[in-house]
Order: C-alpha cells, then structure tokens, then sequence
C-alpha cells in the first residue's frame, strides 16, 4: 500500500430527489419571453434559486420550441392562484397564463454530472472551474509534499493529535501544534510561533526517500490501529477524568497547565495568529483601548500576555525582515489560502474552528469514528450555510510507514 | 432574572462593538452571580475563534488553576454555571460549551448560518446516537446542555446592525468602505 491521497466530499450521495424545490411555472408564447422575463425579475426575483434559469425551452417533436418560465416558488397551498401576489396576479391575468407546478433543483450543481441530472428537471446554470485540478483541489506533482507535510505532522505528534499549518506557495510552515488539552510529562516541542520559524521549510525540504530515519514515536505506533483516546479531538470530554498528579501553581502568567479546549488545530491557529501580529503589527491599531474603563470587562489579562511575547518575538521579526515583502497589503487574512494538516480527523470544535480561520485544504490522515466533523460522523465542510467552504483530504498512511522503526530497521 | 444577566451580556457586545469587534457578548454565572464575561475578540487578537464564549471560559480556567483546583474540581465547577450570551454559540462554541460541560446556555438572537444550538446542528443534544459503536466503551460520551434562545434578541440583532453599517475593518478586501470611527 502506497501514500494516497483521499478528497473527503461535503455530502454523501446527493440525492437531486431529495433536494427540489417546487415552482409554479406556465408555457408562454416566445414572443412574450422578453417581456415576461423583466416582469416577473422585479415583481418575483427567485432570490435564493439564483443557479435556477427562469425559462425553459423544450423541442417538441415537430421541432418546435416551447417555451416556459417559472412565475414563483410554490408553497403548495391550493389553488396556486392564492399564492400569487397582487402584482404576479395582474401579469398572470393579462397575459392569460395557466400555471402548472414544476420541480427545480434547489442548490447549486457541485459537478457536471449533477448539472446534468438536474437540467432534466428544470434548466439550472453550472459554472466549472477553468482548471479541472481546481475541481480536485490539489495538482499531481503537489503530492510529493502533500506526503511530506503529513509525514511532518506525523511525526510531531507524540501522545495527541499534531497539526501543521502550511502555506501552500511557499511551502513554508507558517505554524505547529500538539494537543495541550492536558501536561505531558515532555516538555512540550514545537508550540510555539518561534519555534515554528527555526525549523522552517528544512524539514519539509528533507529528503523523503529515506523513511527510516525518521522516528516515529512509539506511543503513536502502539495506538495506530486502536482508537487512541489520548487525542483530544477523539476523546474531547476525556479531560474531566484526568487528575495532574502534582498541582503546581501555574507555570507562568497567562498560561495554562492543562486545558480541555486547547486541541492541537486550535493551538496550531493561535500560534498563527500570533505570528501575523508579530510579523503584520502595524494594524494593531484597530484595538483601541477603552477610555471609559469598563470594570466588567475581566478579559484584559490577555493583551498584557501578548505584550510580553512580542517583545521577545521581536528580535524574530527583524530577522524575518528579508522576506521583504511584509506589506500592509501582503498580509493574509487569517489563513486564507493555507492548508493544515493533522494527524487525526477533528472534532466538531476543531473543524468549526478552522472554518472560522478560512483554511484552504485541510488533510488528515486518520478518521475520528467517534467526534469526526470532516467525515468520521459529521460532514461539516459539506454545510451549505456556513460562509467558508474547505476542501478535506485523508492521507492514507502506508502501513509500513506507520508501523515505523522496526519494520524498517530491517529492511535497511 | 435572565434578562438581567442578558443586560450583562449585551453590555460586554457593545464593548465589542466600540472595540470595532463583531458585537457578541457573555457572562457566566454560578449561584446567581456573574463570575466571569467575555466580548469577542477576533479582530484585536486577529484569532477568529477568539469568540466571547471562548474568552469567559479561559478567565475561570485560569482564575481556577490558580486556585490549585485540579481537572475533576474544575469539571464540578462548571457543571454549576450557566452562560448567557447575546447570540447563538457556533458549531465551534457550541462543541466547546459542551466539552466543558456547561449546565445551562441562554441565548438573544439566533445564528442561521453557523448555530450550534438548533440552526445548524445541535450539538446542545449531547449523545443522541445509540452510541453502542466502537466509541462506547472508552470514550466519555457527549454532554448536552439545557439551552434557550430569543432572550433579548432584538437588542443583539440591533448590535449586528450598527456593525455592519459602519463596516467590519477586518474583512477580507473588497468590501464595503469602513467609516472611521468617531472620538
């Protein structure tokens, strides 16, 4: 079995039976289409049919056309007449229509094949990518680093869920993440924006030819084929059994010694937002501070957290400075246009989350049966109403890489 | 009593709006008093899940490990709290005030694009599936939580609405001109 990449769709089967919306139309005289056309645009828009056609031409077998247009979306009440308002009723009398009801598709086509089934019912436009890789949402010769950034991602992980934010067009790791729902007894590697930045790209650039050098935590291969309830997204509740064997007093101001929200997806995005304010700081402006002083506003321990940080992440900055091009106008917006990848498939927070962030792509390479968002239960990115939309991939691991050192050491 | 503390937490969203934040506030309450508020701040921190939900549960988090109040302690704590906010939590709040285990939530105005509390999932439900799949066995099940909405829901809709007329500066170009702001 080889590396393998899996696009996860928005939504199982659509059914077109499932998903019509019934109109009440009527056959009209071409010569009136114009006319009617306008009419019917300001007095009835078919505001949320907008990918519905308002006419349809049909051959008859005589090799005439017939032509009919829709009037409004039907409620269903009878006779269709009562549905009508004052205006639709005025053009339906003078023109003398005689409505029928008809059924449309009520979303968008999503692929050619759908657009086509959907015209049998009623025309609906279809707007295709220009690029069909668009269509599958990665190129071929991506795959080489998709594979790569996974097998990052993989071995990040240690006794939770890892994930890796990348920006796709510059390969660059733009920030990583373990689980902090709880304190592992390491120290925990890699959280943070700086460290993020040491390694950049090195690691994605390494060699991938030689998977036996890599090291794969043996808590991660013992677990791989049980669900591991050790991952945060997996088990979100978990946390309440746990007990920290020693309770020491917090390890420094603002932070936290354990967390039953901090999955690794959301500490992945906090540590990229900490990036775009250290590398992006003249908008801070925005944040003004209240003059008036509000004594219920209990939250402000946080800015003072930041202060802190950034004057570290300072020397940072400067010496990212040769980038060159960290413009007002070159700063992303969140992450849009980036990826993530994680280890195991997230919960409904996590995905939710990353929504929010306006990811591009996100990969996982292990589905969560039990709180997955992304396919595991829920189908999140497939929710019509959300006002982001990502593609989801699965990365299929080779069994041979997963079950890591051993199988290798002898086979080197 | 619940508009009260809905007071409260519209008090919180305009702090939000006057911060140029998309205006969402909260409180939580134990035993009859407000013990930590939060107002969205996804622009300042430029963290989109920086939402008001999200900010009250990190104050008591902190406030109770500083305390030296351990995981199970903390647990108990907030299964005795109730969250008023001024809209709807998200599929990602909604997840999160469930894995806390929240008692109660009482919302303002409803969120049909991304509610986590009936408009778009349900995730107030807890374990509706017959979970008797591979997850049963180790897996704490899915806590719901009690939840009621149309608290006060015009004076938050009234919020978003003086938001979006003078222009969300954080949004993603092109939009909509942003009107400075007045001192």
């Amino acid at each position: 079995m080889a590396w393998e990449l899996i696009e996860v769709p928005g939504n199982l089967n659509p059914s077109l039976q499932d998903s019509t919306v019934d109109v009440l139309a009527t056959k009209i005289d071409p010569k009136l289409a114009n006319t009617l056309i306008r009419q019917l645009s300001q007095v009835c828009p078919l505001e949320n049919l907008r990918h519905v056609k308002r006419v349809r031409r049909r051959t008859e077998c005589g090799g005439k056309s017939e032509l009919s247009i829709i009037l409004c979306v039907s409620t269903g009440s009878e006779p269709c007449s009562i549905q009508f308002s004052e205006d639709l009723q005025k053009i339906v009398d003078t023109y003398q229509l005689s409505p029928f009801t008809a059924k449309v598709a009520k979303y968008c086509a999503t692929s050619k094949e759908e657009w086509e089934e959907q015209c049998k019912l009623w025309p609906t436009s279809y707007h295709p990518a220009h690029d069909l890789d668009i269509v599958r949402g990665f190129q071929e010769e991506e795959l080489p680093s998709i594979f790569n950034c996974m097998k990052t991602a993989i071995q990040l992980s240690k006794a939770g869920n890892a994930a890796i934010i990348i920006d796709p067009s510059s390969m660059q790791i733009i920030a990583k993440a373990t689980d902090q729902t709880h304190k592992h007894d390491t120290p925990e590697e890699g959280n943070t924006f700086s460290e993020a930045n040491a390694d950049v790209t090195c690691s994605l650039n390494a060699s991938t030819d030689n998977d036996c050098n890599l090291s794969l935590p043996g808590s991660f291969l013992s677990k791989r084929n049980s669900l591991n309830m050790e991952i945060s997204c997996i088990n979100p509740w978990g946390w309440m059994r746990k007990r920290t064997c020693e309770q020491k007093p917090l390890p420094c101001d603002g932070c936290f010694a354990w967390h039953p929200l901090r999955h690794a997806p959301m500490v992945a995005i906090e540590n990229a937002a900490e990036r775009d304010r250290t590398m992006f700081p003249s908008s801070t402006s925005i944040t003004k501070p209240d003059s008036n002083g509000n004594p219920e506003n209990c939250c402000d321990n946080e800015p003072a957290k930041r202060l802190k940080t950034d004057t570290k992440d300072n020397e940072q900055s400067s010496s990212e400075s040769f980038r060159g091009d960290l413009s007002e106008t070159s700063r992303p917006y969140l992450c849009t246009g980036f990826d993530i990848y994680l280890v195991w498939e997230p919960c409904t927070m996590c995905a939710m989350a990353l929504v929010h962030h306006r990811f591009k792509r996100v990969f996982y390479a292990f589905p969560n049966p039990v709180t997955g968002a992304l396919g595991g239960v829920y189908r999140l990115h497939g929710e019509r109403s959300l006002n982001h939309h990502y593609n989801v991939f699965r990365v299929s691991v080779p069994e041979a890489y997963s079950n890591g050192l051993k199988y290798c050491s002898k086979e080197c | 009593m619940a508009t009260a503390f809905m007071e409260q937490a519209l008090e919180q969203a305009k702090f939000a709006l006057d911060n140029l934040e998309v205006p969402v506030g909260c409180v939580i309450v134990e035993d009859g008093k407000v013990i930590s508020s939060g107002s969205n701040k996804t622009n300042a921190t430029r963290n989109a899940t920086r939402h008001a939900e999200m900010e009250a549960i990190d104050v008591l988090l902190r406030e109770w490990q500083s305390m030296g109040l351990d995981q199970t302690q903390v647990a108990e704590k907030f299964a005795g709290c109730d969250l008023y906010v001024t809209c709807e939590p998200c599929i990602m709040c909604a997840t999160a005030l469930s894995i806390i285990g929240i008692r109660e939530v009482y919302f303002g105005c409803a969120n049909d694009k991304f509610g986590g509390c009936g408009s778009i999932m349900s995730l107030h439900k807890g374990d509706t599936s017959s979970s008797d799949d591979l997850s049963g066995s180790q897996a704490s099940k899915p806590k719901g939580f009690k939840c009621t909405g149309g608290i006060m829901a015009e004076e938050a809709v009234a919020l978003f609405r003086c938001f979006y007329e003078q222009g969300n500066p954080n949004a993603p170009r092109p939009h909509r001109p942003v009107r400075t702001p007045q001192q």
